[in-house]
């Protein structure tokens, strides 16, 4: 292998995948796609379906799921006959592929003189997809089905004909018909960019030079993982956290981990963990698995996103856990459980390696959504306001405030254009003030708002972390934990599983107001500069009774 | 003015030299120079540049100038005491910015707002997003905060409320009240900055303006006087980061416009030589120490960013050239990753200790090894220092220790670091999206900055572009960009509406008054101008995107021919449009050209008489070693062409003519390599 042709190959087909990104977020209409990068694209081996490239504009929380999703439509096809080229495969079961049902994939084989030789795939966020409550995240979903449509591994285009009958379908079941059919246009078109790109390459290095740079990469990648696991003391670590409920019974679930680190490998056992919940926090393996990659990149950013970064770990999951969801388990509420796992793995890996990982950050997306009919236009509008809140502190800093959530890059609408766009109005949005575990180096703040309706709306949240607040390493202390309020009637009052509530119609005049948990704490507070300790108080990012207690200011 | 001072005089302040480009009036020619700078008073190494150049001031018709001042300020937090006035409930709004991380990877880091916390202050008042108001403003309430700023020392005050681009009556009061409480302060109304929506990117900008506005007004007095006193009695032009040009005078309440000033200058002039070159579509490639800048402009018109990141969550949201930056230059250093993988950058050796050719105490090969070590960088030439030769055999050293894990030999692995940071490079090029309908062979790329030339060669086959255009003078092109830019004031207004419920009055109301704002604040300066150009555009989207295109327009144009015009340039961007789904127009945009009339002459240049003679021979890597002829920049006249392989010298940068390639010498002096067809 020519180590110069092959360091080429790969900065290509990253560029191609990065291009297939910035085409979508482009010429996506939902805005969760264009604002909120809320997709993924990526090139996977034509035989084994592992990652080769992914693009680096998308989420995260999209990091190793693709692969699986991959491998699954690939076994599928294999049995219908194969991929053939101008096929194009859509899918959203998300037990196949992974989060929830408004992820929807697109597939698409790439052949070379009719040979297949690289898969393509494409993911969006639809803004609807059908289900219970508008926008998909219904808090009190006991079934997938309550959660939207299901889009099983089918052929949206077969050998370049596009399936009509197919997207009459979806449009007719989402809310956001327009929108919906925008996106699977622009997801489409996708793939010629992509196309384009491994074209130009195979031209100009041929296709056996770049099929042998495809195997190659992944080799390497894995080696890259296995000098950094290689850096992880032998041991096991292990580490428990709770979900405060599953939306249904007021019951703390538990989640646990065993981390065994053995030389260049890695073993995570979530054997312990609780069983499927009834209600939507729940995810499926694959989404587990790649949250903890999610976690792992984000203690080692410089390990490619690559099919061999995923195999020196070895995941031990045991079935019906809600780490382990089947169907007909209802998956809404999977961003909680993902920010979850990412949590866990640092809680377990700060035990070994307290100088690379961060503390808890904020835990819980606590998706708020409003939705209803806005009174200037007739239509149908469904507005979402994912919680930003404090990271973790780390020996590097204090934690960030108003930071997204580790699975994400999304940010929060511009307050402006919500009020051009939705009947609501901000009563005020502010930094959560006493909010951040304590520390040698202090947590970062969570974020307040409130949100005051101008007409009738339908209002859900799913969040958490009101019991089990986020956590703090190496003698920093827990952050305060998550809250919701609502305001009706000229009365306010606390959701009956506090973090959680679906479809309560709110009037106008009615509000909701939320505070998000800020990050927890690195090493002992009492060790903390004293001066940082009093210009915190002076900015009111602590209270005096916390830097007396916690920080021991003044002395 | 008179018609004996033609001179016309441009200065770049950058973090290291000043440089200089002085255009004559015919009796002296054009002339260049560089200086150190003095981060201390900028203004002090400008005046040494024009004493330097030895120019009369009596005979200077005008002053040009781009400098880094805003932009140093902010990244080092060294702009003014400010202070932030906001809506009830929204103080915060600047430290939290809109959810988000430095990274994509790594939790760590934080953030330092221009504003601490305990400067923030809120008072009660609020519209909604028609600028209907809900909430009067509360004098009392304000006065009091006003009362209690007096006592906390500040130089300037920001008022930024919430919806106020669409009616700023109560930043406007606001203002009135605060003025009268303290004269002193500069006080900044964020609608007069931006008048547009996003709260938190009008209010980050104004906050720009604020911070930097004391800093900017006292550089400015300095400057003025001082030149007076050197005997110059015109208005000095700064280069602003969209490209034109402000008169100093005006330059305080511009002061967030600035803060790209040279970047912008460079690109500037490279669109300018090439399409006096003949080329309308044009990439710009500066390649320095630590970073690759490029830029694209389209029919002699540079790409414009409405939007721009000062530092992580410090966006200003004002037009600015488009240049996009990733971390390669000479010295960025190669490595081999931990999956035996050879990457470049973006680590950089910077200045200290360089590259380890530069024998300051580098240890690790970087991309002028690899250049040194193929022998295209002269090994005799004074890169490090005035009294230092290259250390070669140093170069070559650690070259071979990072290609021996890989089974190179050293020249193998010196083309294996120019291959990787080629393609990093080509990709970002590539990323800018000129393939949108666009054909590559239709741009050329100019190529300046001190490693611009070296890999243009390379950058021109990797992305298919026609040619590589090396100017005359390649190390102080920001320099000559101040001289070759004009007037430009750019205005904007949200209206965030179907373009259905709109009527073709209105918009042509808004676009008047946009225009007459704009000549109004050119009429305003002393700078003379032969005549103005409007140009308007609209941004606009299918309901429900974010993203909006901007497509030009005129003034009268009726929200129908704004949709079709909305429609044909969507498909010409995304190859479809998306039917029935209707069109919103988000903003009205205004850009007004003062074209100056003292604009720079070409110089006249004799053409070649003969073949231009090389002066000698040097062996040069190219896949094999080739006995490779070296010039003189200065003996390349009008006319003159050869194939490669050559090697082209001048004292800032080194110009590549890989063997397949051909260089030919235009009329104006610039050198256009190509791919031999």
């Amino acid at each position: 292998m020519n180590p110069v042709t092959l360091a080429v190959v790969r900065g290509s087909l990253e560029q191609i995948a990065d291009e297939m990104d910035l085409h979508l977020i482009h010429a996506a209409i939902s805005p969760i796609i264009s604002e909120t990068n809320d997709c993924a694209h990526g090139i996977f081996h034509p035989a084994t379906g592992e990652t080769i490239a992914q693009g680096r504009y998308g989420l995260p929380v999209f990091l190793a799921y693709m692969q699986f999703a991959v491998q699954n439509v690939l076994k599928i096809a294999e049995a219908e006959g194969g991929f053939r080229p101008g096929d194009v495969w859509v899918m959203n079961d998300p037990y196949l592929g992974g989060s929830h049902l408004q992820d929807v994939q697109l597939i698409a084989p790439y052949f070379v003189e009719g040979t297949l030789f690289a898969i393509m795939a494409s993911t969006g966020h639809w803004m609807d997809i059908g289900g219970n409550v508008p926008g998909g995240w219904a808090p009190k979903a006991q079934e997938i089905h309550q959660e939207g449509i299901i889009i099983p591994p089918v052929k949206l285009i077969e050998g370049g004909r596009l399936n009509t009958a197919l997207v009459k379908m979806f449009t007719a079941n989402v809310r956001l018909p327009d929108q919906i059919a925008g996106d699977l246009n622009a997801m489409t078109n996708v793939f010629t960019v992509g196309e384009r790109g491994l074209a130009a390459l195979v031209a100009k290095f041929g296709r056996e030079v770049v099929t042998d740079c495809l195997d190659a990469m992944i080799e390497r990648s894995e080696r890259q993982m296995r000098s950094y696991i290689e850096e992880i003391p032998d041991g096991t670590y292990r580490f428990d956290d709770f979900i405060d409920n599953d939306g249904i019974t007021d019951e703390p679930i538990k989640l646990t981990v065993a981390i065994t680190v053995e030389g260049s490998s890695m073993h995570v056992d979530f054997t312990g963990s609780a069983g499927t919940t009834a209600g939507p926090i729940n995810i499926s393996r694959n989404t587990a698995v790649s949250s903890c990659y999610v976690a792992l990149k984000h203690i080692f950013p410089d390990v490619p996103v690559n099919g061999g970064t995923f195999r020196p770990i070895r995941f031990t999951i045991p079935e019906r856990t809600l780490l382990s969801a089947e169907y007909p388990a209802a998956v809404g509420g999977y961003l909680e459980v993902v920010g979850r796992v990412i949590d866990m793995l640092f809680g377990a890996l700060a035990q070994a390696i307290p100088d690379r990982v961060p503390a808890a950050f904020f835990g819980t997306i606590g998706v708020l959504t409003v939705s209803g009919v806005h009174p200037r236009t007739g239509s149908y509008f469904v507005g979402v306001f994912p919680y930003p809140g404090g990271y973790g502190a780390s020996r590097a800093s204090d934690g960030l405030v108003n930071a997204t959530p580790p699975q994400s890059m999304a940010n929060f609408m511009s307050l402006e254009l919500s009020e051009h766009r939705f009947p609501l109005r901000f009563e005020y949005f502010a930094l959560r003030e006493d909010s951040g575990g304590a520390g040698l180096h202090r947590g970062g703040c969570g974020t307040s708002y409130g949100l005051a309706m101008t007409s009738e709306c339908i209002v859900s949240v799913l969040g958490d972390r009101v019991d089990h607040p986020p956590f703090g390493i190496a003698g920093g202390g827990p952050a305060k934990p998550s809250e919701v309020v609502f305001h009706t009637d000229g009365r306010n009052w606390t959701p009956a599983l506090r973090s959680k509530q679906e479809k309560e119609v709110l009037r106008a005049g009615d509000a909701i107001r939320v505070a998000s948990p800020g990050g927890g704490g690195f090493g002992d507070p009492r060790q903390r500069d004293r001066a940082a300790v009093q210009r915190d108080l002076e900015l009111g990012y602590i209270s005096r009774e916390t830097a007396e207690r916690d920080y021991g200011v003044p002395q | 003015m008179s018609g004996t001072m033609s001179g016309l005089v441009g200065i770049d302040v950058g973090g290291t030299f000043t440089d200089l480009f002085f255009s004559g009036d015919g009796e002296r020619g054009q002339l260049v120079l560089k200086v150190p700078s003095t981060p201390q008073d900028p203004s002090k190494g400008l005046l040494a540049a024009l004493h330097a150049a030895e120019l009369d001031p009596q005979r200077l018709g005008a002053l040009l100038h781009g400098t880094t001042i805003a932009t140093n300020a902010v990244i080092e937090r060294r702009g003014a005491r400010t202070a932030l006035v906001t809506t009830q409930g929204f103080r915060d709004l600047l430290e939290l910015g809109r959810r988000d991380r430095p990274t994509m990877y790594g939790l760590t880091g934080t953030h330092e707002p221009l504003v601490p916390r305990d400067l923030r202050y809120e008072v009660t008042e609020r519209l909604d997003f028609t600028g209907a108001v809900l909430t009067p403003l509360d004098e009392a309430m304000l006065r009091q905060i006003g009362e209690t700023l007096r006592g906390r020392d500040v130089a300037s005050v920001v008022i930024s409320f919430l919806h106020a681009y669409a009616n700023p009556v109560h930043e406007q009061r606001a203002r009135a009240i605060l003025a009268e409480i303290e004269p002193a302060w500069e006080i900044i109304v964020a609608t007069d900055v931006v008048r547009e929506y996003y709260e938190f990117e009008r209010t980050s900008t104004a906050v720009v303006q604020g911070y930097l506005q004391p800093l900017v007004a006292r550089y400015a007095g300095n400057l003025a006087r001082e030149l007076a006193a050197w005997g110059f009695r015109h208005d000095v032009l700064i280069m602003q980061s969209n490209g034109g040009v402000a008169p100093l005078s005006r330059l305080a309440g511009r002061a967030a416009h600035i803060v790209r000033s040279g970047p912008a200058a460079g690109v500037t002039a490279a669109a300018r030589l090439a399409a006096a070159a003949g080329f309308s579509h044009v990439i710009t490639a500066d390649m320095g120490g630590t970073s690759f800048d490029v830029a694209v402009v389209i029919d002699g018109e540079p790409k414009v960013a409405e939007l721009t990141n000062l530092d992580f969550r410090i966006p200003l949201r004002l037009p600015m050239i488009d240049v996009h930056t990733i971390g390669a230059g000479g010295g960025s250093i190669a490595q081999i990753d931990r999956g035996g993988i050879l990457q470049v950058g973006p680590r950089s050796a910077g200045a200290m200790p360089g590259p380890v050719a530069y024998a300051r105490g580098g240890t690790e090969p970087t991309v002028t090894d690899a250049n040194v070590v193929l022998g295209r960088i002269d090994p005799d030439s004074r890169m490090s220092g005035p009294d230092s030769r290259l250390d070669v055999p140093a170069a070559r050293r650690a070259v071979a220790a990072l290609g021996e894990p890989l089974g190179l030999s050293v020249e193998a692995t010196a083309e294996a670091i120019l291959a990787v940071v080629n393609q990093r490079m080509a990709g970002r090029i590539r990323l800018l999206s000129i393939e949108r309908g666009l054909d590559p062979r239709d741009f050329v790329l100019v190529a300046f900055g001190g490693a611009g030339p070296l890999h243009g060669g390379a950058l021109i086959r990797e992305v298919g572009v026609r040619a590589m255009l090396v100017p005359r003078y390649p190390g102080v092109l920001c320099a000559m960009g101040c001289v070759m830019a004009n007037l430009r004031i750019d205005l904007s207004r949200t209206i965030e509406d179907r373009l259905e419920r709109l009527d073709g009055a209105t918009i042509a109301r808004i676009l008047a008054e946009q225009r007459e704002e704009g000549e109004a604040e050119l009429a305003r300066g002393t700078t003379p101008i032969e005549g103005t150009d409007t140009v308007h555009s609209a941004d606009m989207a299918y309901a429900g995107q974010i993203h909006a295109l901007r497509v030009p327009i005129e003034a009268g144009w009726e929200p129908d021919r704004l949709a079709e015009a909305f429609t044909a340039a969507y498909r010409e961007e995304f190859g479809n449009t998306l039917g029935d789904i209707p069109v919103m127009l988000v903003g009205l945009r205004t850009t007004v050209t003062g074209r100056r009339r003292d604009v720079i002459r070409p110089e006249e240049l004799a053409p070649a008489t003969g073949e231009p003679q090389p002066i000698g021979q040097r062996q040069v890597f190219f896949g094999t070693w080739h006995d490779t002829p070296i010039f003189r920049r200065e003996d390349l006249l009008p006319g003159a062409a050869f194939d490669g392989p050559a090697i082209v010298q001048q004292s800032d940068t080194t110009t590549v003519v890989e063997p397949d390639m051909r260089l030919t010498v235009d009329a104006a002096g610039n050198l256009l390599v190509e791919v031999r067809a």
